[in-house]
């Protein structure tokens, strides 16, 4: 089959690999009808998660159609269209059992890497290195789904695949982090990044009914789809001060939550910028985490932050004191997809929730290298690319 | 030292096998980033309880002639223990081995515990080989990284 591999720092290639087969009863094998590229992607493009071995399919957000099913699968059948949660979790453990399934405990099956790295290991994640299982991704006319009765979720016949799509990631990652967040009425939201995960958190957080909800970020087109289709506020950071602006549109209390779905790649202008790509570059940190500074920094005293945003390794400069005596909480999380995707479906299908827009790209998979250029550069107005494997 | 530098040293060294990497990953910290003071020496580590938690209950957990299949072939190299895990949360299945094992017997322990809990909980073990992928040249990284993974299901802290 075709499928779009990455094949080194800033390469990906449209090549051809074996099909996929099935490997567990609970297994089922999907033909790919749509597969979009996820901020997530860019942070492996950029050589900054090292466990990406060349000739890896990438892509994890995607949906598609049944077309053979493992035995032990109860759910779905073939010809079935399916949604499937980027995080792979068992259902049957802990941390399944208590809704926190992209910790689960039987998701990658070669939990070497993050144990050693991160103490203990989350789930694994479809097309998301070596270090999250080594499983196959979702950029290749066929996909490989394990535990399919509890990662794919059937799609309302009313809902387009061009909507639906967008419940594989973004909009169960938006969602939670208002969930988890435990925005509400009376609440305001900040939301850093205008991408598919920020615009998500931003509509979540309106739907979950706070009173004011505003996103920040530096491009123009992505702050417009922010006021014309979530319905909130927004800021640019590169023409206003953020936190004296917050400050002033939130009573000057500062936001109650501040979710941050950016991520290691965070940009700032000025010098710190600098120094911490260079601190990155020579691998003093790992990650940039501005946005989570400035989260930190301007949240209200007793408020949320919620971190969105992948993140690896060590960061820099982490203002701990305004945590400590601001007594703020701090969460974060790989998306608990499975527990949010059927209510998102709902929303979907009532037309509350609208994702259409965040797919300003939409290309045949032979090309996905112009795809990723284009989403990485934020080239012609893009916010994420869609590939049609069979376009 | 950072991951991406380590590996990329390591590549140097393209004799140096995935798991001496993954041995040593677990120790890539920066100096004073939470590394405790002390480590277990060899002799502490073998003797040392391995444990998984498992979301059965404990007269689920064979502890005799139905020891988990993965913990049986060990025999009487290994000492097995059964206990109520507190709360909700099931049953900790532990083992160590009652004299001497080296870093791989370790590694095999670690994998079977992981395996054991599999079966008790889902019924099976995830497979993720074969996996489809496209054209490889074989590089030194590369191949480190292949080799690394092949001996993560053998990695880690348990
Ligand atoms: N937690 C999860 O399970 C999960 C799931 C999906 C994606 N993610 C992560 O969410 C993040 C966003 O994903 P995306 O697909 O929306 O990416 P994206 O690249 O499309 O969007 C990121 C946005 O952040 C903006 N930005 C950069 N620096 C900023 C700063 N200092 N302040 C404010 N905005 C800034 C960029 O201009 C961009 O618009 C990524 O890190 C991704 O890995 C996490
Ligand atoms: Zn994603
Ligand atoms: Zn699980």
């Amino acid at each position: 089959m075709k499928a779009a591999t990455w094949r080194g720092t800033d390469e990906v290639a449209v090549e051809r690999v074996p099909d996929p087969t099935l490997l567990n009863s609970h297994d089922v094998i999907l033909k790919v009808r749509q597969t979009v590229t996820c901020g997530s992607d860019l942070h492996l493009l950029g050589g900054y998660i090292p466990f990406m071995r060349a000739g890896d399919v990438l892509g994890h957000e995607f949906i598609g159609e049944v077309v053979e099913a493992g035995p032990a699968v109860a759910n779905h059948r073939v010809g079935d269209r399916v949604v499937v949660c980027s995080f792979i979790a068992c259902g049957k453990c802990w941390f399944c059992t208590h809704e926190m399934y992209s910790c689960c405990d039987n998701g990658n099956p070669d939990p070497g890497i993050t144990e050693a790295v991160w103490g203990q290991s989350p789930g694994g994640c479809y097309g998301y290195s070596h270090a999250l299982g080594g499983f196959q991704g979702s950029h290749a006319d066929y996909i490989r789904v394990p535990y399919a009765d509890i990662g794919a979720f059937p799609v309302p016949d009313g809902v387009s695949d061009r909507r639906a799509l967008f419940a594989s990631d973004s909009a169960p990652t938006g969602w939670m982090g208002a969930d988890l967040s435990e925005v509400g009425p009376g609440d305001c939201v900040a939301v850093w990044g205008a991408g598919a995960v920020g615009q998500m958190a931003a509509r979540a957080s309106v739907l979950l009914g706070a009173d004011k909800v505003i996103v920040i970020d530096r491009y123009g087109y992505r702050l417009d789809q922010v006021e014309r289709h979530i319905g909130a506020e927004t800021i640019n950071y590169e023409q206003t001060d953020v936190e004296a602006e917050l400050r002033e549109r939130t009573g000057g209390r500062g936001p109650d939550v501040c979710i941050e779905a950016v991520g290691m790649e965070a940009h700032t202008p000025g010098g710190q910028y600098f120094y911490d790509q260079v601190k990155q570059q020579l691998r003093l940190q790992t990650d940039r985490p501005d946005a989570v500074r400035q989260a930190i920094q301007v949240c209200r005293k007793g408020g949320r932050v919620f971190i969105l945003g992948v993140f690896a390794g060590m960061v820099d400069k982490f203002p701990l004191g305004a945590v400590m005596n601001k007594g703020l909480t701090i969460r974060s999380a790989q998306q608990h997809g499975q527990r949010y995707i059927p209510r998102i479906l709902e929303l979907m299908e009532r037309d509350e929730l609208r994702t259409e827009h965040l797919a300003t790209h939409v290309m045949p998979l032979d090309r996905a290298p112009e795809g990723y250029r284009m989403f990485k550069e934020k080239e012609d107005g893009c916010v994420r690319a869609v590939f049609e494997p069979a376009g | 030292m950072a991951l991406p530098k380590m590996l990329t040293r390591a590549a140097g060294a393209a004799a140096d096998a995935g798991g001496v990497v993954l041995r040593r990953l677990q120790n890539a910290r920066i100096p004073g980033a939470g590394m405790p003071p002390v480590h277990d020496d060899a002799r502490r580590a073998v003797a040392r309880w391995r444990v998984v938690t498992v979301l059965v209950s404990p007269d689920q957990v064979g502890v005799a002639d139905d020891v988990p299949r993965p913990l049986a072939d060990f025999r009487d190299r290994i000492e097995i223990r059964v206990t109520p895990a507190p709360g909700d949360k099931g049953t900790e299945l532990a083992a160590r081995f009652r004299g001497p094992a080296s870093d791989d017997d370790i590694g095999e322990l670690r994998s079977a515990l992981r395996r054991a809990k599999q079966l008790l909980e889902v019924g099976e073990v995830l497979r993720v080989d074969p996996v489809s992928h496209g054209r490889r040249e074989p590089t030194p990284q590369g191949e480190l990284l292949e080799e690394a993974a092949t001996q993560a299901p053998k990695g880690g802290v348990l």
